[in-house]
């Protein structure tokens, strides 16, 4: 009886195709506003112009310049941003809230303003800056100075929120099967959050290829490709920028292609 | 075989709106259940043996060492949770493998399969997690509990949350290996017939305090008793002795009286059967039925409901509790020193231990 099947009505189409139109035109839409202006770039494009401008050897020193300062920040974020995440995850403590806010200051400043206090630690005439015969600012330090800063938490959120949806039982079972805190750690809570830790390392990763606010306030020389941009748009206008553009964007599809490849390797899910 | 002992002495520990102890209990080469309802303080009991959680006063002695202070990795204890919670990120061997030294990998492959035989799942040495079903989860816990060579085993309702049949038979098979094993084994329910098929001795917990601890038989004897009668009240538990076992039917022995039952066992096994009371027919006469076992018995006690009425019965070796409805029983004229027959079928009676 083929009435009797609440999936048919009488037009023969499945129920949910209301809620499929509505999906289609607002992911449509959406997808739509995202991709448009990189669509736009082959309008835009002359071919002759576009080669001779990619072929700078600046553009390749700030292409360069950008992904050793981004990897090198991303290893600080990790290396001192992970434990964070899992003290703020596992700990209870008093100022831990505090410690949460603190956490998520870069992201709340505009990068202007997070380069400009940066300056006033970091700056020439510092109390660091006098006391250290380093150059923390217009440097590759001072690059990776000021991502560091803004990308912290990129790694330390999505760590964090992976941490805490690490049961606990899980390292209880360690630790009663032997293993002290440390090997607890290595071989348990991280393994098993490592699909926010990956996130954390591609946020933070892309998020320092992008900064430009808190550079420029930093470290204006050498330019990172960000900074490439800016400038080369600044000279001359958008079809002037577009090389370094492209650059960026098939970079970043490059790592997204690696990060799924990852992902997909570990199909991990609890169980229960 | 060491002789491993755990003690409690005068455990406290303080929570909010719940205090546990002060607690004495001493345990030795036997498995202990501990039963108390929900609440009682019975996870509370094996967090603090296993150092999850640090009590406020007394101390934990395991094998005459006081261990009260050390941490939760150095005390050499066993201890399964209701749920596996197995790695998912590593597969079955390198799970059991987990608690063990690198260099004790190779050094204890052989006892590591011996384990793997006896819970018979071999076959699933390299598969991964995620495909195996929850009682096969619960082998691969206890294997890779028993693997670290824990000096005493601590059990917090493994079974709890497997279907009916497969609890019976893994109860079974839990019982065997841990029975070879030959440690301490304190296992925590709050399930009747966890009690019959697994206990040795039976502690029971009330309010965060021992109730009562006893051998299994010891603590039967006192389940008229209101508090035990809540935790244990419900079925007729019954130990035998294989007779004879053929063609499905198995035939037990219960002092001058022999039982029919379903399965297939060993002969001369020891056996524990459980009997649910509402199972049980009762006659007069000795009818002509289908039912395989008929008792004689007298009626030694009634206990009557609005509706229901328990019907204790006496033979020389069995204590049967029957529950007909009260009108039955006045219909049949049922009172206190009467000779009935009680009736039931192969099928009623259920095996849930089995020692060689």
């Amino acid at each position: 009886m083929n009435d009797s099947n609440p999936r048919n009505n009488t037009s023969g189409r499945p129920k949910h195709s209301q809620f499929d139109m509505i999906l289609l035109v607002l992911a449509g839409a959406m997808i739509a506003y995202v991709a448009s202006p990189i669509v736009n770039i082959f309008s835009l494009l002359n071919p002759t112009s576009f080669i001779e401008s990619m072929v700078r050897a600046e553009l390749a020193k700030a292409f360069l310049l950008s992904l050793i300062t981004a990897t090198i920040s991303t290893l600080l974020v990790a290396i001192f941003g992970i434990p964070l995440a899992y003290s703020l995850a596992r700990s209870n403590f008093k100022g831990k809230l505090l410690l949460r806010l603190i956490v998520i200051v870069p992201l709340v400043l505009p990068p202007l303003a997070s380069g400009a206090l940066l300056l006033g630690i970091f700056g020439p005439y510092s109390m660091l800056g006098k006391a250290f015969p380093l150059e923390f600012t217009q440097s590759g330090l001072g690059v990776i100075i000021a991502q560091t800063y803004v990308a912290s938490p990129f790694m330390i959120l999505p760590t964090q929120a992976s941490f805490e949806s690490v049961d606990e039982s899980y390292e209880k079972v360690a630790r009663v099967l032997g293993k002290n805190r440390l090997e607890t750690f290595l071989h348990v809570t991280l393994p098993l959050a490592k699909r926010g830790i990956l996130v954390g390392f591609i946020m933070a990763w892309v998020r320092s290829v992008g900064e430009l606010g808190a550079t420029m306030m930093m470290a204006y020389n050498p330019h990172t490709i960000s900074i490439q941009i800016f400038e080369d748009n600044a000279v001359g206008g958008l079809s002037n920028a577009l090389p370094a553009i492209v650059l960026v964007i098939v970079l970043s599809m490059i790592v997204l292609a690696i990060f799924y490849a990852l992902s997909k390797e570990e199909g991990l899910k609890p169980i229960r | 075989m060491t002789w491993l002992e755990l003690e409690l002495i005068g455990l406290t520990k303080k929570f909010p709106g719940f205090t546990l102890g002060p607690l004495d209990l001493k345990v030795k080469d036997e498995v202990s259940v501990m039963v108390g309802l929900t609440g009682s303080g019975k996870t509370t009991v094996l967090n603090l043996i296993s150092g999850i959680i640090r009590p406020d006063n007394g101390s934990v002695i395991l094998d005459g060492s006081d261990i009260t202070h050390q941490t939760i990795e150095s005390r050499r204890v066993g201890y399964s949770f209701q749920t596996p919670f197995l790695f998912p990120h590593l597969n079955v061997y390198d799970n059991i493998t987990f608690g063990l030294k690198k260099n004790d990998k190779q050094a204890k492959k052989i006892y590591v399969k011996k384990l793997l035989d006896d819970m018979e799942i071999s076959h699933l040495r390299d598969r991964k997690i995620q495909g195996l079903s929850g009682g096969e989860m619960q082998k691969v816990s206890l294997v890779r509990m028993l693997a670290v060579e824990p000096k005493i085993i601590l059990m917090d309702e493994p079974l709890a949350h497997l279907d009916p049949p497969t609890r019976r038979k893994l109860r079974i098979e839990f019982r065997r290996v841990l029975k070879t094993y030959g440690v301490p084994v304190i296992y925590v329910t709050h399930f009747e017939e966890d009690v019959y098929a697994l206990a040795d001795s039976v502690t029971i917990l009330r309010d965060g305090k021992i109730e009562n601890k006893g051998m299994l038989e010891a603590i039967l004897s006192l389940r008229s008793s209101d508090f035990i009668s809540e935790i244990l009240a419900d079925a007729n538990y019954i130990e035998g002795k294989v007779i004879e076992s053929e063609d499905g039917i198995t035939v037990i022995e219960v002092g001058s009286q022999f039982i029919e039952t379903l399965g297939d066992y060993t002969a001369g096994s020891r056996v524990g059967l459980l009997l649910r009371p509402e199972e049980i027919l009762l006659s007069k006469d000795v009818a002509k039925t289908s039912a395989r076992n008929v008792i004689r018995a007298q009626v030694i006690k009634l206990v009557r409901g609005i509706s229901l009425t328990d019907v204790h019965l006496q033979t020389d070796y069995l204590h049967l509790r029957v529950k007909i409805t009260e009108k039955a029983r006045k219909d049949l004229g049922i009172e206190i020193g009467d000779l009935v027959y009680a009736m039931f079928k192969a099928i009623a009676p259920q095996i849930i231990r089995e020692d060689s």
